[in-house]
């Protein structure tokens, strides 16, 4: 066999190999997709966001687990957010060179990684344990927790793509770092820190394991931050393993909705950063 | 304008120039131990020498030959630099004078752009860059503690090889220095120094009706004159230009030429370039550097009729770099 021949056949096994892998990846998720829009666009109606989770076998909705999950989404992303931006920041541009840069990035990278379950129990210890209770507030602080090491990435990330000619030429007009930073550096990146919180929140909104022991559920309706609150991935758990249809039916709707939200979620990241211009043209 | 820049060699005379000159000899460094007997010898008859016999140590004495003008604005005395330990200056000693060009040119890596950045102390911002020697502005040590590196900058404009605005509106870009450092005294007076900066630039004509689209949107050479029009608004003492037109067609080029012709009427400019025509065009004296140190510093002309160093001749006779 000729070499180029031979040529030929390697790049016709990579081309199908690689074909292949990406065939069976995309056909599993469309393979959940589709049994998620079948089972769950069943259950759709306008009553799944009026009425609160129902008992046993009687009609009802998800209004108070889908509020309680924004409640602790916005809360969470509100504290984990600019925890997240401020530490890229910090590794990006004050501390790029210092030893314990390296230290935190690592640190950073294992909790970006770390099992969510444990952020649970770690809440769980500090929060709950103090309070006597399940709250709200343990489950946003839990989320804020899993927010932060994604933050901090996608900023430094994202801080570190500004061209250095421009932040050279903040520096040059006698400015402090503070306010290239403020004034030159965070315009230029707005895009891309914007996604990168975004995608945090797609992030936790999902999150159902540091929910089961900070947040717990809560049949009822309740905006106190103080107490247990519902939420769709512990009502998607908890009702997904009932034996009751009508629970099972509104587990299918709810894991739908979430679905739904992180698509929208997603597609808004991509229209920030194209709207904003990669080089965050104002 | 040529009145003011002294002949080669006659600048020991003023009293400023000549404690910068006995600074040097003090420090007595190898190749300049014999470097005061040179400078007398050379006032008097060192333009006559004969290319033939350049390449030897009495070169080397050069350097304090014309690298001191009458009341500069910058005094530099013995400037090295180290990126990382390695050495990219080497002992620079030169004055960069008042309402005047000084052009700089020389091989790439010859350390012009890194003495450039010497002066308003970006390679500071360079981890493991270190400065040596002195340098003044206006008499005072821009690397004593009591300096506000942030106000020096203020004082020292910086044009840089590719334009770079600032992700925001055309007059925001102008008004950026003004605002940091607060020199508008209102809405109306900040509208002035915008609309007369970008007049100085040359740029006011063409953008006066979109001061709100983005200063990205600009041409490359409208871009750079941009950058201009940023400098120039906080009204600095010396601009730092290091190679504003390499990244400009020949017309936006010569648009940038004139301007800095014009802007030589108000202040000093120092610019770093890779074209000896636009060196002999636009500047009144001109600096070779060569592996980091500094061989040759003289009157425009002078230099580029006359140069007194092989290694000048040769790099503007085009035989290498």
């Amino acid at each position: 066999m000729s070499r180029r021949a031979l040529r030929k056949l390697v790049n016709a096994l990579a081309l199908g190999l690689s074909g292949l892998a990406t065939a069976v990846g995309l056909f599993f998720l469309g393979a959940i997709l589709w049994t998620l829009l079948r089972s769950g666009l069943a259950g759709m109606s306008l009553q799944l966001f009026t009425a609160m989770t129902p008992p046993p076998g009687s009609a009802g909705g998800l209004l108070n687990a889908i509020y309680g999950s924004v409640v602790m989404t916005v809360i969470g992303i509100l504290i984990g957010g600019p925890i997240g931006v401020l530490a890229g920041t910090y590794l990006a541009e004050y501390g790029r060179n210092a030893r314990i840069s390296g230290v935190i990035r690592f640190v950073n990278d294992v909790l970006l990684s770390a099992p969510s379950i444990i952020v649970g129990l770690f809440v769980y210890e500090l929060l709950v344990v103090r309070m006597g209770h399940f709250s709200a507030i343990a489950g946003a602080v839990a989320l804020a927790i899993i927010a932060i090491p994604v933050t901090v990435r996608t900023t430094e990330d994202m801080l570190n793509l500004v061209p250095q000619g421009m932040k050279d030429a903040s520096t040059a007009m006698g400015a402090y770092h503070w306010r290239t930073i403020t004034s030159v550096i965070y315009p230029a990146a707005r895009s891309g820190i914007v996604t990168g919180l975004l995608l945090a929140v797609a992030r936790i909104s999902g999150e159902t394991a540091p929910l089961l022991f900070t947040a717990l559920n809560n049949q009822f309706w309740s905006s106190n931050l103080a107490a247990p609150i519902a939420n769709l991935p512990v009502v998607i758990f908890q009702f997904a393993l009932s034996p009751y249809p009508n629970w099972q039916q509104l587990a299918w709707s709810g894991a739908l909705i979430i679905t739904m939200s992180i698509l929208v979620l997603s597609i808004a990241a991509r229209f920030v950063v194209s709207s904003l211009g990669p080089g965050g043209r104002s | 304008m040529n009145e003011e820049i002294p002949e080669p060699g006659r600048a020991p005379e003023e009293p400023q120039a000549r404690r910068g000159g006995a600074a040097r000899e003090g420090n007595g460094l190898g190749r300049e131990e014999d470097g005061a007997p040179l400078t007398r010898q050379r006032a008097d008859g060192g333009l006559n020498l004969k290319p033939s016999g350049r390449v030897s140590v009495p070169e080397e004495a050069t350097q304090p030959d014309g690298a001191t003008v009458e009341n500069p604005v910058f005094s530099c005395r013995d400037v090295n630099v180290f990126y990382s330990g390695k050495q990219a200056l080497k002992e620079v000693s030169l004055d960069v004078g008042r309402r005047q060009v000084l052009a700089m040119i020389g091989p790439s890596g010859c350390g012009k752009s890194t003495f450039l950045r010497c002066l308003n102390r970006m390679n500071d911002t360079i981890a493991g860059a270190r400065v040596t020697g002195h340098i003044h502005l206006d008499g005072r040590d821009i690397h004593d503690e009591s300096v506000d590196v942030a106000q020096l900058r203020a004082r020292i404009g910086m044009v840089f090889q590719k334009p770079n605005p600032f992700p925001k509106s055309i007059y925001d870009n102008v008004a950026y220095g003004p605002r940091i450092h607060g020199l508008a005294r209102s809405r109306a007076h900040l509208d002035d120094i915008v609309c007369s900066s970008l007049t100085r630039a040359g740029l006011w004509e063409e953008v006066k009706d979109r001061l709100s689209s983005p200063g990205t949107g600009l041409s490359g050479g409208q871009q750079q004159r941009l950058c201009i029009a940023r400098t120039i608004a906080v009204q600095p003492e010396v601009i730092l230009m290091d190679e504003p037109c390499s990244a400009l067609d020949p017309i936006a080029t010569a648009r940038i030429e004139d301007l800095i012709d014009e802007l030589r009427e108000s202040y000093a400019i120092v610019i770093v370039t890779h074209s000896m025509q636009q060196a002999a065009r636009v500047s009144q004296r001109t600096a070779y550097f060569h592996l980091g140190e500094l061989i040759e510093v003289g009157n425009t002309d002078r230099v580029f009729t006359n140069p007194r160093h092989r290694l000048t001749e040769d790099y503007i006779t085009g035989r290498f770099g």
